[in-house]
């Protein structure tokens, strides 16, 4: 896992985020877990595929969830049915796409899978690498981002 | 009378998204679609004068249905609807006949400008 693919999810979820809720998060501290585990209630599950691989995880409250699919319905205190799980679902789906944008302007080019929402805390999800995390503080609570990305083997033997 | 607009896009909350733009600004959507295959059978239905279509879908992605409307209907007038970051796909969708793309998230107007264009309204 190299640092600098993370960078390309942190910029696409401050882009995603700043048109869809207007507001501007502040990043938070980075740290490596070897093990990757849903550790809020909320977690959006997307793969990445191509040149880089592996799995980008957005984790958040409930609540946070709530506030943000409100915002996205251009609703107040929207229920948690299918729509609101839809466009929780949609987040990921952009703040993924923002990132492989970005990973392709570096060189790295790929493509994502739908994205998968998962409900409960202490699931464990298998990487291939291990994962760096960063929280972003955002106006409705803090998102969670996790990202185990790895270069192919076509794309290391490249380097 | 207003423009016939079939919305395909396998995440409910999208569909819903811009199929109020599109309310809105008069358009007419007759239908909708959660996937590429769906795409196709409502197109034949429904010969609508424009598609709105997600890339990324379950069962048929929207360059096949892209691909399978064009080759029935090569006047169809498909808007490809994608997260940033498909590039490679737009550009595979363009390649199949569709008109315009539109990245996600968007803002209305420029839903409404790429229809508008399309359609030539």
């Amino acid at each position: 896992m190299r640092i600098e693919f993370l960078d390309p999810f942190v910029k696409g979820a401050f882009a995603v985020l700043s048109q869809v809720i207007a507001d501007t998060p502040e990043r938070g501290a980075l740290a490596i877990r070897s093990n990757t585990f849903t550790s809020q209630q909320v977690t959006i599950m997307a793969g990445v595929n191509g040149d880089v691989e592996g799995t980008a995880l957005y984790g958040m409250s409930l609540i946070t969830a709530q506030k943000i699919a409100s915002a996205m319905m251009c609703t107040e205190g929207a229920q948690m049915d299918d729509m609101a799980w839809s466009a929780i679902s949609e987040l990921g789906n952009m703040i993924t796409g923002n990132a492989t944008r970005l990973l392709y302007d570096a060189g790295f080019e790929s493509d994502i899978t739908p994205p998968t929402v998962l409900r409960g805390s202490n699931i464990e999800i298998s990487t291939k690498s291990p994962t760096l995390v960063v929280p972003i503080n955002t106006k409705f609570g803090q998102i969670e981002i996790n990202v185990a990305i790895a270069e192919t083997c076509k794309m290391a033997k490249a380097a | 009378m207003a423009k016939r607009v079939l919305i395909v896009d396998d995440a409910m909350f999208m569909r819903a998204a811009v199929k109020r733009i599109l309310d809105q600004a008069g358009f007419d959507i007759v239908g909708e679609a959660e996937n590429g295959q769906v795409a196709v059978i409502k197109y034949n239905e429904l010969q609508p004068d424009a598609v709105l279509m997600d890339i990324t879908m379950p069962e048929m992605d929207g360059i096949c249905a892209c691909r399978c409307i064009l080759k029935a209907y090569p006047n169809a007038k498909i808007i490809m609807c994608t997260a940033l970051g498909q590039q490679n796909m737009v550009v595979e969708a363009l390649q199949a006949g569709a008109k315009d793309y539109i990245i996600k998230p968007f803002q209305p107007d420029r839903v409404v400008e790429g229809l508008t264009k399309v359609l030539g309204a």
